[in-house]
Parts: C-alpha cells; sequence; structure tokens
C-alpha cells in the first residue's frame, strides 16, 4: 500500500470524524448542562437534513442561506422542545428522560416517513459533483464544506463555553446546578439555550450533510447511536472531549476499513466504547468536571 | 320466561352468525401481504404494495374473480423475518386471506414459508430472490410456496455468461450489503464463476444503513480490479453510488446495479459507462404489456415503476389468474392452479413453475453507453 492510499484514508477519515463531532459536540452539551441523554437528537439532525433539502430544491434557496435557515429553525426548535419538554424534568428521574426522548424520537421519525416518505433524496447544489484533486488525493467540495462548517462550530462552541459570560454559567451549572442558583445564575434559561445550541448543532451538522449523503427519514437513527459511544469515549459531558473522540474515532474507521472487512468499521465505535468504560469509566478525557 | 329469553338471544346469535357467514362469502376475495412498510427498504415496500394494487385495480376493472372484488391486506414486515412471522401468523389465525403474498426480502420470505405450509395456504413470492427459497420448494419440500421472479443464482449465472463471452469475468471484486440480498449475490456470483475455474478477486460486505463508504471504495481503488459487482439498494446505493462518483471511480460496475436509480448528473456525465447489470426487469424494456404497464404506474403515481413495483405486479396477475382458474376460494384448490400456471409475461416468455415452483422469466442484461441505459439482451434464467 502506498503513500497515496494512507494519506486518502487520513483525508476521509477526518472529514467523517469531523461529520461526526458536529453531532456528537449537541449531544455532549445537552447531556453536560441537563444530565439528559436526547435519544432525539438524530431525528433533528435528520429534520435537519430534510429541511435542507426542501429549502434547496423547492424553494430553490442557495446552500449558504439554506445553511444558516436550517440551523437558526433548529436552535427554535431547540428552544420549543426545551420550553414544551425538557424543562419539566428538572429534578426528575433520568429514567423519564430517556423514555420521553426515545418517544419524541418515534414521533419525529414515523411522522418524517409520514410526510415525505421512506424514498431516499439527494440534495443538489452546484458543488455536489465537484472534487478538489491534489495529485492521487480526491476530496469533493461538498465534504470539505462539511468539514469546515464542522470546524467553525466547533471553534464557535469553544468561545461561547471558554469566552463569555453565558458559557461560564453552562459550565458552572453543568459543574454544580445549585451552587450556580446560589450565585445568581438562572440554570432554567442556561439549561434552555444549552439545548438550543445542541439542536442547532445537530441541525447545522444535517444541513451540511444533506448534499453528501442520501436523505431519509431513518438516517438520524444510527448516526446518533454512534454518537452515544462518542461521547462515553471522550467523557460524558465533555465537548471538547467529545469532538477530540469523533476525530480519532472517524480516522480509525478509515483506516480500519482501508484494511480490514468493512463490516468491523461499525464495531469498532462500540468496542471502542467497551474498552474506555473498563479502562478508564469517566472516559478519556473526562475529569468529573463537565463541558 | 328465562327459557324464551335464552331462545330468542340464542336466535339472534345463530341470525349474526349466519348473516357474518353469507357476508364473507359475498364479500371481496381477500390475500394477505407481508411487506416492509417502514424500515430502511422501505421504498420498496411502497413500490410492491403499488404494483400489486395495480394489478388488483385492473382485475376489478374487469369485474374481479370468482364473482366478488379482490382485495390485498398489507402487514408490514420492517424486512424483519420476526415481524414477517408476527404478521403472517396474525392474518392465518384470521382465516379469511385465500394466499399470502411477497414477503419482499428474502429473510422474510424464508420465515414464512413454514407457516404457510403448516396453514396450507398458497404464498406467491414477488421479490426474494434469495436461491434458497426455491431449493426448498416443490418436489421434496414446501408445496404451497411458488416464487415468480428468477433466483439470484439464475440471473447471476445469465450475467457471467454475458461477461465471459467478452472476456471480462476475469477479475470481479465484491461489495454487497450484509443481507441475504447480499449474501445471495456474493454466493451467487461464486458459484457462477466457480463454473468457469475462476473465483471472486475480493469479497466485502457492509451493514445497511452504512452512511459512508470512502474507505472501502478506497480499498477497492487501490487493489485494480476488473469489475465492482455492487449489491446495494435504497438509501445504501444512492450513498454508495455518489461517494463512488466523487471519488473518480475507475472500476466498471457490475452485478444487480439499480440502473434505474443512478442521479441523473450521475447518469449523463457517462461516468457510469461500461457498467453490465443483470436485472428481472427495466422499465425500458419494449413490449406491448410493458409499454401499458409502465404508462398505468406513471399515471397513477407520477413516478416509473422499479424492478419490485414490477415483480409484484406479474405476481400478483399470476395469483388472480390461479383463483380465476381454480374456480373457488380454497387455498388448495389455488395452490393446484398455481402448479398448472401458464401465463404470458411482459417480458416475452411464459410464466411457468418448474418441479421447485420456480418460473423462469427473462433476465434484463443492462449497459449504460453515452449516459444512457440500453437493453443489451434477455437472457433466461
Amino acid at each position: 500500500m502506498d503513500l497515496s492510499f494512507c494519506l486518502q484514508l487520513l483525508l476521509n477519515g477526518i472529514v467523517i470524524g469531523v461529520i461526526y463531532a458536529l453531532v456528537a459536540m449537541g449531544l455532549s452539551l445537552i447531556f453536560g448542562v441537563l444530565e439528559i441523554v436526547n435519544f432525539a437528537h438524530g431525528e433533528f439532525y435528520m429534520l435537519g437534513a430534510m429541511l435542507a433539502y426542501f429549502l434547496t430544491m423547492n424553494a430553490r434557496l442557495g446552500y449558504w442561506p439554506t445553511i444558516l435557515v436550517v440551523t437558526a429553525v433548529a436552535v427554535g426548535l431547540g428552544y420549543v422542545l426545551y420550553e414544551a419538554l425538557l424543562g419539566s424534568l428538572q429534578g426528575e428521574g433520568f429514567e423519564r428522560s430517556i423514555l420521553l426522548t426515545l418517544g419524541l424520537s418515534m414521533v419525529l421519525q414515523n411522522g418524517a416517513v409520514f410526510v415525505f416518505t421512506t424514498t431516499p433524496k439527494m440534495m443538489q447544489t452546484r458543488y455536489s459533483y465537484s472534487n478538489v484533486s491534489l495529485g492521487d488525493l480526491r476530496v469533493p467540495v461538498m465534504r470539505l464544506l462539511a468539514l469546515g462548517l464542522g470546524l467553525l462550530a466547533f471553534g464557535a462552541l469553544y468561545l461561547i463555553l471558554y469566552r463569555t459570560r453565558v458559557g461560564k454559567a453552562m459550565r458552572g451549572v453543568a459543574q454544580n446546578r445549585d451552587a450556580a442558583l446560589m450565585v445568581g445564575i438562572d440554570p432554567r434559561a442556561v439549561s434552555r439555550l444549552a439545548v438550543a445550541i445542541g439542536v442547532g448543532l445537530s441541525g447545522l451538522a444535517g444541513a451540511a450533510l444533506a448534499p453528501v449523503y442520501a436523505v431519509h427519514p431513518l438516517m438520524g437513527f444510527s448516526f446518533v447511536f454512534k454518537a452515544f459511544a462518542i461521547i462515553i469515549i471522550g467523557g460524558l459531558g465533555n465537548v471538547a472531549g467529545a469532538a477530540i473522540a469523533a476525530v480519532g474515532l472517524g480516522v480509525l474507521e478509515s483506516f480500519v476499513g482501508g484494511f480490514f472487512p468493512l463490516v468491523m468499521v461499525d464495531a469498532l465505535a462500540f468496542t471502542s466504547m467497551i474498552a474506555i468504560l473498563l479502562l478508564r469509566p469517566q472516559g478519556l478525557f473526562g475529569r468529573g468536571v463537565r463541558v | 320466561m328465562l327459557r324464551m329469553r335464552r331462545t330468542v338471544a340464542m336466535a339472534v346469535v345463530a341470525a349474526l352468525a349466519f348473516s357474518g357467514f353469507v357476508g364473507a362469502q359475498e364479500g371481496p376475495v381477500l390475500i394477505g401481504a407481508s411487506i416492509p412498510l417502514t424500515g430502511g427498504v422501505a421504498m420498496f415496500g411502497q413500490h410492491s404494495r403499488w404494483g400489486a394494487e395495480l394489478a388488483i385495480a385492473e382485475a376489478n376493472a374487469k369485474g374481479g374473480v370468482l364473482g366478488r372484488k379482490l382485495e390485498m391486506d398489507f402487514q408490514d414486515n420492517r424486512c424483519n423475518p420476526a415481524e414477517a412471522v408476527k404478521s403472517v401468523t396474525q392474518m392465518l389465525a384470521e382465516k379469511k386471506y385465500v394466499a399470502i403474498f411477497d414477503g419482499l426480502c428474502s429473510s422474510a420470505a424464508l420465515a414464512i414459508m413454514p407457516l404457510v405450509e403448516r396453514a396450507g395456504i398458497p404464498f406467491v413470492v414477488a421479490n426474494a430472490s434469495a436461491t434458497s427459497i426455491a431449493e426448498r420448494s416443490g418436489v421434496g419440500g414446501n408445496k404451497w410456496t411458488f416464487k415468480v421472479n428468477p433466483t439470484d443464482g439464475s440471473m447471476l449465472d445469465a450475467l457471467v455468461t454475458w461477461l465471459d463471452k467478452d472476456g471480462k469475468a476475469g477479475s470481479i471484486a465484491f461489495l454487497g450489503e450484509d443481507t441475504d440480498f447480499g449474501r445471495a449475490g456474493s454466493s451467487g456470483l461464486e458459484a457462477a464463476l466457480k463454473k468457469r475455474n475462476r473465483k471472486l478477486a475480493t469479497v466485502d460486505f457492509f451493514q445497511k444503513g452504512t452512511a459512508d463508504f470512502t474507505p472501502v471504495f478506497t480499498k477497492i481503488k487501490a487493489q485494480k480490479p476488473g469489475l465492482l459487482a455492487l449489491y446495494a439498494v435504497d438509501a445504501d446505493f444512492q450513498n454508495a453510488i455518489r461517494q463512488w462518483y466523487s471519488m473518480g471511480g475507475g472500476v466498471p460496475l457490475t452485478g444487480r446495479v439499480l440502473v434505474d436509480q443512478v442521479p441523473k448528473e450521475i447518469m449523463d456525465s457517462g461516468f457510469l459507462d461500461g457498467t453490465t447489470s443483470v436485472q428481472p426487469y427495466d422499465p425500458s424494456v419494449d413490449t406491448p404489456g410493458n409499454r401499458a404497464f409502465v404508462e398505468a404506474f406513471r399515471k397513477a403515481h407520477n413516478v416509473p415503476p422499479i424492478l419490485v413495483s414490477f415483480e409484484s405486479y406479474e405476481a400478483t396477475k399470476v395469483l388472480i389468474d390461479a383463483i380465476r382458474r381454480a374456480g373457488s376460494a380454497n387455498p388448495a384448490a389455488i395452490r393446484d392452479a398455481l402448479a398448472t400456471t401458464k401465463l404470458p409475461s411482459m417480458l416475452g416468455t411464459t410464466i411457468e413453475f418448474d418441479d421447485h415452483n420456480l418460473a423462469h422469466n427473462n433476465a434484463i442484461i443492462l449497459t449504460i453507453k453515452g449516459g444512457k441505459v440500453l437493453v443489451l439482451g434477455m437472457s433466461k434464467t
């Protein structure tokens, strides 16, 4: 196997890893602040992709306006999700949140099947069939754009969490909700914002990936389970850990798929998760301090 | 007084039961279908349903069968054997169906087979392509199962014959979904190549729902096989074909490539020129029967039929013909009528079942040239 083969695998792995990170970071943020495992997270990714498809293919909106509109709608949906459902779980059992979000996932998925049918749709943009070539290496333009959006989202989220007062408040609530309340932070407002950002990231991932993968109502289901494995590997509630674990997993999957039978790739995320849980239960980057 | 009340009640019950019985005799002839209406291959289930419903609608427009209307009840099996068993067990318990239809997925059809055998009710397989369905049917096996579409083995033998003629069967890599469909494709190709003292260059499977194929395509490109046999359907096929395109391809495709589902931009670019595919059907087959079918299907659903729509349409017609010739809704009589089927197919042959209750219709060998799908020829399976 030559160098260009390995470089192509590395490049593919980084791109898919950043794509995983887009979904996993939102999931991690919501868990970090609310201690809720959002099983419906994949469905917001699917809805983001569906909306992006309809905005570009039916409303003839351009790629960049579509990304902005879908992200804004997803952030709005996050607010609604918190106010209508998750907010009422504050302080309630962990099991209730699982049942609630799992139920919501089923409703959203089957609702999408009913409305959009299961026929896979391909979103077309002017760059859908363009590639960037460097010697033997080839990367589709739409994947590069998804990569760019992923990096941008990670940068923005990092700045919000570590360079703003609201980010500090979020980290405070994640670390100790009662203590945060005592120093004047409104946990409800912070939680609402965390869900909005988390769902917004998921919607952004859907819009960024709609031109890359086939869009259909079941696309979120398998993705979200991999995201669960990623956030456990990275350290539950640790957003940066989730991002690093996602990129690492993407690269590992690419090399395993390149050198071994492809069926081994699917087991990789969960095998790694089990190994991490056995060797380092708090996750690779977990320090008992979240977000 | 009490006795009189009892007598009246019994009379009412008897009258209701009798009227129900009469109703059942005068009601529609019911066929039970178990197909995936949700899940990863629900799109195929939808097309199967549309195809079967079109055949039923045409029969009903001509007065139905046995002087009664025909109806097909569809139950969801999610392409899952356990769900298929559940749905068919439920239908069989109701004892109102004269036959069971399709299963669609090979693993679902294989799971249904013992149930219909125990219940003594005909099972018409329209789409499932596993060779083992035919191997287990007819002589020495399940006498209630009839397979209208060709098996993977017979289709791939026809394809390899075609490829070998052009000296292209020497180095074929295989990539297929890890289901009965993909596994049957791999074993069918291996068997067809073995007859010619050849074997597959590489074999790889992927889980259904896999979104990213870039690692395996990078590997296949590096191995430089002569052809790549691709066994993917639905969203997996859409993802695979687009990623293959964006990676520059470089190896012509073969196997059961769903040429009718390739995105127009990719097809028009000529990227897939040189692809050779074997299919049980293609909408472009130029026969009067197929032209009428395509037109009627388009009119009803605003999309062209795919092979699943065709197979369900033609298999439903086979079943309707058998019910008509049986002269009764008795399942055993319908089974006997199915065994003696001689029905013209839209593909130019006559549908007849062999000792293993398998029909041998034509397979279509397709190629892509100049961004257009061309029928290279038809080969009897």
